[in-house]
This record gives structure tokens, C-alpha cells and sequence, in this order.
């Protein structure tokens, strides 16, 4: 016999999709639980937040005006602009100061491959925008890997500044260590070591000596992982403008939002559930009635009056494409929509039509089954479960989860009014 | 223009061509090997890994599997380095003909292939994935090979005795004069210098492009037709033995390990050009089906790449029934001044890895005979100078190196630091020390050619983490400047790609999401500015394939 726990909403997934909505619906009084077998994509993220970055043209200097001309299919289109923008804003109302930025300005930020990549909501004051002539360096203890400065200066200096116009950057490593003997750190291991002052001074000064006079100085995104004086701390003693520079995983900024944004869902009264696979779903007629998850040591059945399936894409198992071809949803089953003929095509660079897979939903989020019609009145999706587009290549990914959590939100509280 | 002599001149770098630039060179002539591309690039590189016992051929091809078995004693021993001693077994699936059994067993007995009927109950222990309906299990002394390795070893030995191995040269045209082949005309691809190699002798031993390169010199209807295989590799070892199908030689009848992966082929069907290999969706469900058979659940496993080779595979209706004396099964030897009337020039096709030494000491025989001194080979005598050691691969040995380079004593007193010992890929424990070694050797190489020496980016992750570091690790090492390496950066994973997309479902998907979310949604990879990659740098042949066709026309014209 299985426990039972009963709320008003069920929310599935810990991205920021999940997270999202799971608050959004506390803040509106509901009892939510949020269940989720792993830790959610924001730990693997860059930590800011994209709108629309990239589209076949190029770079999009006003992601907001993208995402209203949206084309037809795009989970932007089915979500709508407002609840883009309603939830972008809520999320900058909940984690308060923690961005800044506006939905009508791309930013820019290095990466640890040396691009000028294009965000909307940057960590505030973690990072500085790039103009014609400034003089930067890219540093990098030489002891992580991920980081190679001299290959990031060198791609940084020679990539076009959207109103024309070049940095000039150079690339130095330093020698410290964040552990004693260690040469293999990983990038959440430098941050930890900078959350303490003293290991601060210490990398400060390994930084001062190799920075020049008016330098705008590049670092790894590890300046802190818990401590949020880190930062302030280290640009302080080093003197310089600071940029953190996106990181391939595991990425500080995205462990620090999810960490931050986690706390603030609990703070709101969402009660999380990590490790908690779900196993199955029951229905009843046209409504989900519970699902069963995989908890320590039993199944608990998680019943509800709304369910929001937020589990993620491909990358999170939550969409399969198997050897036979067959495309499938792994939790209840739901149909998922690919566009006509291959999958994937033989040049890397071409649009890939499998990765645009995954569920069609409704205005109110509902995925859709045959003839158009929702497949259950109760259950919605938000974030990368949705298809519609490649959010890697467009650069939003954040965009789309925060107005497909928000619609779904909505609709949810609409239906219990 | 630079010019070179030698008495003799090889074309082709593969394991055939290698092998008998080795054999000409420990004979003491003066030798030149000339490659197109990288060494082993072409068929020797795309196989599924076995060193044949002979049990596949003891049926149907008695003799191949004599040869077989004496070479596959042979290349263990000289190159140790490259083979992984894994024994095979031969099992009858459910619903093949366990009759077959008692013919393969007789066959065997006959032609000296070791082989014995072990339990159905001792094959299952051996490798507890085996399909439990097996009727019978025969065990064999298979190997696995990787035939860079080898190939790089025979290179090295070929070298140590003198020889010269010129990579990155294109073959522009063969001179001939008064009927005799005079000169080699290459064009190096990666510094635009022409160079002329005057000889005595070409060997021709360009596999599946053998056509093209003998109609360099007058000699046409050289007809080799490249026979298509594909392979399909599993992410991890599901079997820890070479697993044979016991039946008549025929499609995805064999699942190879080989380093961290298990290999299932192959398929034969003729191709038009061995540049442009094609894997057909219906080949790979084929594969996936024929590992089904053997390992039940095979289709739930994950598969990580997929590839193409070409058998050189010599149709020729010039050579006279009684030319066999340098002929052996599944190879062929043709003199061109029997056939076409042209001294000095060989063609040597087909075969097998396997038995590439066999091959190389039959063309070097002929060679020999010809330039009128009979001198004896000594190729299965003398290690290569990578093997020296006599001890074969095994798959902990980078685990091993690289437990070994970890600090030691308690903590504070420990061995000093080294960034050497950065582990720049997991997945095949691919020292930092390992690329900046690999980078100094090799100042000409690139990504791919790295990646052949070091198997970077062949794991799992397909270069998911490790293509970074390499790109950032060859900027800082000032090998290339940030702009070429991050153009070789682009084209390591598109290349990547041609082996992916084939055989893209199951984890794999989530893993290429993962590494697209990395590549594209983290790096921005896809907006670096990036300038043309260098001519070297296409993919074998494409460029080549051209140029050869057009040079041809107007040196032979000469």
C-alpha cells in the first residue's frame, strides 16, 4: 500500500520551467508539490536568462520584439508575449536585484570558447558589456580545464562587436591551485574555494600581478558559489571591471540561480520532493487522478487537482527517439510531434528536425492529442518538453520556460476560480 | 619543387602499403611511402577491429583461414602494442544449423585453426550477455586489433630501417619512360610544395583508389571495387570475447571489442566511390538486429558511432589463369610488366588486416625478383619498435597509466605537481601530457590526426567536454592561433557528426542534446567567426579525388 500525498497541483520537473510555475501557483495560494528525479537543467545553465538571441539572420538586438513576431508552432507563439514578459518580470520581482537587464536589449557575454554570446537578463553586476577598443584579459588558473584563456582572448578579440568595431584581449593563466596538489579542478571546486576571504586574497593577488592598468578582466564564472559577498569581494580587491565567463558544466551561475530560486520556491511554501521518479500516472476519464513515484525506499502516490509536467527534453530522458524510430513521452505516454521526413540530416549545421520535437500544447498549455483536442483537461506543460524550436541555437531556452510555466500557471488558476 | 630518390616507392598508407614500405626497407632498399592523407585513414582505419583466428574462413575459404592463423600468431607477437589478446568464441544462435558446427570443427581440425567445443554453461560464464537459446559454443583464439596502432608500429619500424613516410602527399603522376617507371609526382597538401621521387620501383597499395593510381601509369582496367561494410559501435563492451555467429560468413555475423567499446558488422554491398560511403539506414537496423540475436536487449544499449569502409575488392580480367603465383586467396598481385608492359611497378589489392604482412612479403617477394636480388623478407622475425616490450594490449592500461601519475604519500608530502596529469578526456583517460606530447611530435597534424593517435573524442561524449580543452590546449601550446583551431574545432565535430547521425537514437540522442546544449546554448560555438579550414584538412579525397583526375590526364599525356 502506498502513501498518499494530496495537493492542489503536482508539478514535475526542478528546472526553471518547474520551479517557475510551482511558485507562481504558491504565490497564488495553492498547496503545490513538486516532484523531480534529479537535479533540474538550471545547474547545467548559464545563468542569466535568454529571450531570443539568434535566428537564421543573426543576432537579435531586441529579443521581446522576437518574441511577438514569433512564427506559428513556436512555443512562443502558443504562449503568447504576455506571459513571457508576466514571467520574466515575475521572476526578477522574486529574486530581487538578482538581475538586470530588459526584454528589449540584448546582452552580451564571453564564453569559454571566446564568443560574444547573446543573453537578455545577466547577473547583476557579474558581468561588463563589450565596446570597440576596450582593452581586456582573460584569465584562467591553469589548473582548470574548461578554461583556456589564451584560446578565449584570442576568439574574443576577433569577433565583430554588433555596432562594429573589436575588443583587444589577451590570455593569461595563472598558477593556483583550489585544493592543495590538485591540477584537475573542476570549475564548482575554484568556487567553493573563493567562497572563503582567505583563499580570496590569495587569488586576488595571483590576478592583480598578471592584470594590466585599464584592463577589463575576464574570470571563469567560480567567483563564489555560496557566498554572495564573493563577487563584490574579489572585484573589490582586484580593482579591475570583472566579467565571468560562461563555463561549460558543471556552471556556478546556473548552480547559484537554482540554488537561490530552490530556496525561494520552499520559502513560498512549495513542498519539493528530490529523487522522485515518476513510475506512472493514473486517469480517470479525461483527468489525471495521481501519479506514483519511485521515493526512498517506497512508491508514494502524488494525487492532485492540476498536474504540470515540466520535465525537460531529450537531455533529462523525459523525450526518447528510439532504435525503431518511434518518439515517445516517458511519463504519461502523450503524443509528440515531429515535422515530416528525417529526423536529422547529414550536415551538422543544418536545422535538425528531431531536435525541434516534442508535445503541441494549447493556449492554456494542455498537450494536445489527435483532432487538436487536449489530451487531459487537468495536465500542462511547460519548459523543453514543448517543441517548436531548437533552444539552443536561438538562445531561449529560459525564455520560453518562464512564458510556458506562466501560461500554465495561469490556466491552472483560472480552471480552480 | 623538391626531389627525392629511392629504389623503391610505396603508394598508400594503409596497413598493405605500410607493410610493405616495412618489409622493402628491412630488405635494405631505399624506400619512400607517400599517403594522401593520414596514415591508416582510409580502409585500415574503418574496420571492426578482429584479428582473425581463421574460424570465419574455415569453411568457406580453407586457405585464408591457414593464413589466417599463422599470421594472427605473427602480428600478435610483432605487434603486441596493437592487439588485445580477447579470444573469440563461435556460438550457433537460436535457429541456426548447430550442424554447421561439426563442418566448422572438422574445418578447423584440418587447416591447423585451433578451435574446441566448450559448454553452453562455460560460454555463458564467459560472457553472461550470450543469447541463453545458444545451441553450441566453439571457442577460438580471435583477437582484437587497432590497426593505427599497428600500423603506426609498422611505420616506425619502416622508418627505423631507413624508409621515409611522407603523409599529406597527393600522388599527381607516375612517370613512365621507355616502358619503365621513372618517377613519383606529389603534391604535399599541407604546404603546397611539389615534390619528385625518381625510383626504380612503385608499389601501388592504394586499396580501394589502387584503379586510379595504376592508370597514372598507363596501366587501365585496373578494376577495384570498393566493397562497402558498415560497423556500428556500442558504447561500452557488452562482450568481453570477439562473439562470431557460427554459420556461413554473411552480414553482422561478428560483435568485436575493441578499447572501451563493442563493434557489430559488418555489410557488403559494392560502392561507386570509396570517398562517399554511405550507411543506410536499413544497413544499421540490419546490424541491430544481428546484435539482437546474439545479445538480447542489444537494441537498448547505446550506440555511440558508426562507420564505413571499402574493401579493395580487384576484379581483374587481365591476369592470365596461370599468374597465381604471387596470388593468394582474397589477394591479388598484379605485375603490371606482364599485364601492360610497364617495368618496375606492382599493384597489390584485397586481403585482409589480418594478413597484411603476408601481403606485403608476397609484393615485396615479386619486387625483389624483379630488381634481380632475391632477397629474403624478415618481417615476422623483429618486433616493431613499439611492441618491443611483448606485452599485448589491455583495456586497464590507461587507467593504470594514469592511477600511476596520481600523488602519492600522505597529504602535504605528496609528489610534486604536474599539469600533465590533467585528464583532458574522461572517456579515454586522455592525458593533458598525452596532447602536449602528441602536439610537439606531430607539429603538422590536426584534430582528427590527434584524435586517431590519441582516441580523444572517441568516447561516450563524442568530444562533448574534450574538444574544447584540445582547441584551448593547442592555442596555448601556440600550435595554431585561436581562429584555425577554432575552425578545426567546427569541423572535429562535424565530423563527429557523420558517424553520429546514422545510428542518432536511445541515450544517444540525450547525449547529443547535452553536448549541442554545450557546443551551441553554452559556447555560442555556432558564431565564433571562422576562416575557410586549409585544403589539408577535407575530408580524404574530396579535394584530391578531383586534382589526381586532372593531373593524371596531362602527366600520363607526357
Amino acid at each position: 500500500m502506498s502513501r498518499t500525498v494530496s495537493s492542489a497541483t503536482v508539478v514535475i520537473g526542478a528546472g526553471l520551467a518547474g520551479l517557475t510555475s510551482a511558485i507562481a501557483l504558491a504565490k497564488a495560494g495553492q498547496d503545490v508539490t513538486l516532484i523531480t528525479k534529479g537535479l533540474g537543467g538550471l545547474t547545467l545553465s548559464q545563468g542569466s536568462i535568454d529571450i531570443w538571441g539568434r535566428t537564421g539572420a543573426g543576432l537579435v538586438t531586441d529579443p521581446a520584439q522576437a518574441v511577438a513576431d514569433a512564427p506559428a508552432g513556436h512555443p512562443y507563439a502558443v504562449a503568447g508575449a504576455d506571459a513571457v514578459r508576466a514571467g520574466a518580470e515575475a521572476l526578477c520581482g522574486w529574486l530581487d536585484g538578482w538581475f538586470e537587464g530588459d526584454l528589449h536589449h540584448t546582452r552580451l557575454v564571453p564564453t569559454a570558447v571566446g564568443a560574444w554570446r547573446p543573453t537578455c537578463l545577466v547577473p547583476a553586476g557579474h558581468t561588463v558589456q563589450p565596446a570597440a577598443g576596450q582593452r581586456w584579459v582573460v584569465v584562467g588558473p591553469r589548473r582548470m580545464k574548461d578554461i583556456q584563456p589564451e584560446l578565449i582572448a584570442g576568439n574574443l578579440a576577433r569577433t565583430p562587436l554588433p555596432d562594429g568595431g573589436f575588443v583587444r584581449a589577451r590570455g593569461v593563466g595563472i598558477d593556483i591551485a583550489a585544493r592543495a596538489h590538485e591540477v584537475d579542478s573542476s570549475g564548482v571546486a575554484y568556487a567553493r574555494a573563493l567562497d572563503e576571504p582567505s583563499f580570496r586574497a590569495t587569488f586576488a593577488e595571483a590576478v592583480k600581478a598578471v592584470v594590466h592598468e585599464g584592463e577589463i578582466v575576464a574570470l571563469p564564472a567560480i567567483l563564489g558559489l555560496n557566498d554572495p559577498e564573493a563577487f563584490a569581494d574579489l572585484s573589490k580587491r582586484i580593482g579591475h571591471p570583472l566579467c565571468e565567463i560562461v563555463t561549460p558544466p558543471p556552471s556556478v551561475p546556473g548552480m547559484r540561480l537554482d540554488q537561490a530560486l530552490r530556496a525561494y520556491a520552499q520559502q513560498a511554501g512549495v513542498r519539493i520532493v528530490l529523487g522522485a521518479a515518476v513510475l506512472s500516472a493514473t486517469t480517470d476519464g479525461d483527468r489525471v487522478v495521481s501519479v506514483d513515484a519511485d521515493t526512498a525506499g517506497h512508491v508514494t502516490t502524488y494525487a492532485a487537482d492540476a498536474f504540470v509536467l515540466a520535465a525537460g527534453g531529450f537531455e533529462s530522458g523525459a523525450l526518447e527517439y528510439d532504435s525503431t524510430g518511434t518518439l515517445s513521452e516517458t511519463i504519461f505516454g502523450l503524443p509528440v510531434t515531429r515535422a515530416p521526413g528525417a529526423p536529422v540530416v547529414a550536415d551538422y549545421w543544418a536545422d535538425q528536425p528531431l531536435f525541434e520535437a516534442g508535445l503541441s500544447v494549447d493556449a492554456s498549455m494542455r498537450p494536445l492529442g489527435q483532432a487538436g483536442k487536449p489530451v487531459c483537461t487537468n495536465l500542462h506543460a511547460a519548459g523543453g518538453v514543448i517543441g517548436g524550436a531548437v533552444r539552443w541555437r536561438e538562445k531561449s531556452g529560459e525564455g520560453i520556460a518562464l512564458g510556458t510555466a506562466w501560461a500554465a500557471a495561469t490556466a491552472i488558476e483560472e480552471a480552480t476560480k | 619543387m623538391r626531389k627525392l630518390s629511392a629504389e623503391v616507392v610505396v603508394i598508400g598508407g594503409g596497413a598493405t602499403g605500410v607493410g610493405v614500405a616495412r618489409d622493402a626497407a628491412m630488405r635494405g632498399y631505399s624506400t619512400i611511402l607517400v599517403e594522401r592523407a593520414d596514415l591508416a585513414q582510409g580502409t585500415t582505419g574503418r574496420f571492426h577491429g578482429l584479428l582473425h583466428s581463421g574460424g570465419r574462413y574455415v569453411v568457406s575459404d580453407p586457405e585464408s583461414a591457414t593464413e589466417c592463423a599463422e599470421e594472427n600468431a605473427i602480428v600478435s607477437r610483432i605487434h603486441a602494442d596493437a592487439v588485445e589478446r580477447t579470444g573469440g568464441l563461435f556460438v550457433c544462435a537460436p535457429g541456426d544449423d548447430p550442424g554447421f558446427a561439426d563442418k566448422f570443427l572438422a574445418g578447423a581440425s584440418a587447416q591447423k585453426v585451433p578451435a574446441q567445443e566448450i559448454t553452453l554453461s562455460e560460454a555463458l560464464r564467459r560472457e553472461p550477455r550470450l543469447n541463453p537459446g545458444i545451441t553450441r559454443a566453439i571457442e577460438v583464439q580471435d583477437g582484437t586489433v587497432d590497426g593505427w596502432r599497428m600500423v603506426w608500429g609498422a611505420a616506425e619500424s619502416a622508418k627505423a630501417h631507413g624508409a621515409t613516410v611522407l603523409t599529406y602527399h597527393d600522388v599527381t603522376a607516375i612517370q613512365v619512360e621507355d616502358g619503365h617507371t621513372q618517377a613519383v609526382f606529389c603534391h604535399n597538401r599541407k604546404t603546397g610544395e611539389d615534390v619528385t621521387i625518381d625510383c626504380g620501383f612503385v608499389v601501388n597499395a592504394a586499396g580501394p583508389w589502387a584503379g586510379h593510381v595504376a592508370a597514372m601509369a598507363g596501366c587501365h582496367d585496373v578494376e577495384v571495387v570498393p566493397g562497402r561494410g558498415i560497423m556500428v559501435a556500442m558504447n561500452h563492451r557488452l562482450v568481453n570475447t570477439v562473439i562470431n555467429r557460427c554459420i556461413y560468413p554473411s552480414d553482422g555475423d561478428i560483435l568485436v571489442p575493441v578499447h572501451t567499446v563493442c563493434i557489430i558488422g559488418t555489410t557488403d554491398h559494392p560502392a561507386d566511390d570509396p570517398d562517399h560511403l554511405e550507411i543506410p539506414a536499413d544497413e544499421v537496423q540490419q546490424m541491430l538486429s544481428a546484435g539482437e540475436v546474439l545479445i538480447p536487449g542489444f537494441r537498448q544499449s547505446r550506440a555511440v558511432h558508426a562507420w564505413a569502409g571499402a574493401r579493395p575488392l580487384v576484379k581483374d580480367h587481365r591476369v592470365s589463369a596461370s599468374d597465381t603465383r604471387h596470388m593468394s586467396r582474397g589477394m591479388a598481385i598484379l605485375d603490371h610488366d606482364a599485364r601492360d608492359g610497364v617495368k618496375g611497378m606492382v599493384t597489390i589489392a584485397g586481403g585482409k588486416l589480418t594478413t597484411y604482412r603476408l601481403m606485403a612479403k608476397n609484393t615485396v617477394d615479386l619486387v625483389s625478383e624483379q630488381l634481380g636480388d632475391n632477397r629474403p623478407c624478415t618481417t615476422d622475425q623483429e618486433p616493431v619498435p613499439t611492441a618491443t616490450s611483448g606485452i599485448n594490449y589491455t583495456i586497464t592500461h590507461r587507467l593504470a597509466d594514469r592511477e600511476a601519475e596520481r600523488p602519492t604519500g600522505p597529504l602535504g608530502q605528496q609528489t610534486p605537481n604536474d599539469l600533465g596529469h590533467q585528464v583532458v578526456c574522461e572517456c579515454e583517460l586522455v592525458s593533458r601530457g598525452m596532447l602536449v606530447d602528441t602536439i610537439a611530435a606531430h607539429p603538422d597534424a590536426q584534430f582528427d590526426d590527434w584524435r586517431r593517435l590519441l582516441r580523444i573524442g572517441m568516447g561516450p561524449c563524442q568530444g562533448g567536454f574534450c574538444a574544447l580543452r584540445t582547441t584551448g590546449i593547442a592555442v596555448e601550446r601556440k600550435a595554431m592561433d585561436a581562429a584555425a583551431a577554432t575552425a578545426l574545432m567546427r569541423l572535429f565535430i562535424a565530423h563527429r557528426w557523420i558517424g553520429l547521425w546514422p545510428i542518432l537514437f536511445g541515450a544517444q540522442v540525450r547525449q547529443t542534446v547535452l553536448d549541442s546544449w554545450i557546443f551551441s546554448g553554452l559556447l555560442d560555438l555556432d558564431s565564433v567567426p571562422v576562416p575557410a579550414v586549409p585544403p589539408a584538412f577535407t575530408p580524404p579525397g574530396e579535394a584530391a579525388a578531383a586534382k589526381t583526375a586532372t593531373a593524371t590526364d596531362k602527366e600520363v599525356a607526357r
